[in-house]
């Protein structure tokens, strides 16, 4: 078994599935982020990536309902943050997000999609996968990498 | 505190916008009715002043991207001013510093639509 897979999650935060426990998830991560060594505007852009994953999550596999929860796994080994979102809304399938065309949406007043956009631009790798806990969104920040890519 | 507040003046014809906090799914619609406010008075020339904006997440941006076609439908526009280093990021990942004109300053983004006001009157 390798390292990454040993690595027990540091952090396990669990919240309502209420826009307004954003803030909460947001602090969390801000600090996890700094606490992996990350500068502040790096641990800002974190937990935009992850409060854009929690609010897809709320609006989009509860669509919106308040009495579910968001559990948010914070695990720091390796040289990288990984950050796993587990939901059991219904599932999203990445491969279904439009693609980012900026003009396109101001001229239609497109709003969707953005925020997975945003993910993968600042985390290195974004993955979605269904497991027996549920819909887990896996990002991952390896320290000392300054730009992500990667959505699958 | 509250997450976010936003407000407002007029000057020179331009309405300057100060959202203060961070815009997510969660406050939007408080920046969202601001928006809508000015438009709603017919006035279309704005200068959003990020100078306490600390974070702002695509719910904002998509409420930027979704009245920034009617502004410049009606001559005016969205101007973006004094970002700080984080926000601007944001803003250059998705490419919507080539959508929106981001200015150092709140005065150069209000000089700049006297500018458009001088360039349109001598093309006229």
């Amino acid at each position: 078994m390798s390292e990454r897979r040993k690595a027990k999650p540091a952090v396990v935060l669990r919240v309502p599935s209420g826009t307004e426990f954003l803030a909460t998830i947001r602090d969390t991560t801000r600090r996890m982020a700094e606490l992996a060594g990350c500068e502040a505007t790096l641990a800002a852009q974190v937990a935009l990536a992850v409060d854009e994953a929690s609010t897809n999550v709320i609006e989009h596999a509860y669509r919106g309902a308040r009495d579910r929860s968001v559990e948010l796994r914070f695990t720091l080994a390796g040289g990288e943050l990984r950050i796993e979102i587990v939901d059991d809304g219904t599932p999203v399938d990445p491969r279904a997000l439009p693609q980012v065309d900026l003009r396109r949406y101001a001229s239609e007043g497109r709003k969707g999609g953005l925020g997975v956009h945003l993910m993968g631009r600042i985390m290195d790798t974004v993955t979605f996968r269904r497991t027996a806990r549920g819909n887990v969104c896996c990002m991952v920040k390896r320290l000392g990498a300054s730009e992500g890519r990667e959505v699958r | 505190m509250s997450e976010l507040s936003v407000s407002s003046r007029e000057l020179e014809g331009v309405v300057l916008l100060y959202p203060s906090g961070f815009i997510n799914a969660h406050t939007v619609s408080t920046f969202e009715d601001e928006l809508q406010k000015a438009m709603g008075g017919g006035r279309f020339r704005i200068v959003v002043s990020g100078q306490d904006l600390r974070y702002v997440a695509s719910a904002g941006l998509g409420a930027l991207m979704g009245v920034i076609e009617e502004v410049r439908s009606h001559g005016g526009d969205i101007r973006i001013a004094e970002l700080n280093e984080t926000v601007r990021n944001i803003f250059e990942m998705l490419g919507l510093n080539h959508l929106y004109r981001i200015f150092p300053s709140e005065q150069e983004a209000i000089l700049s639509f006297r500018e458009s006001a001088s360039a349109g009157t001598r093309t006229a």
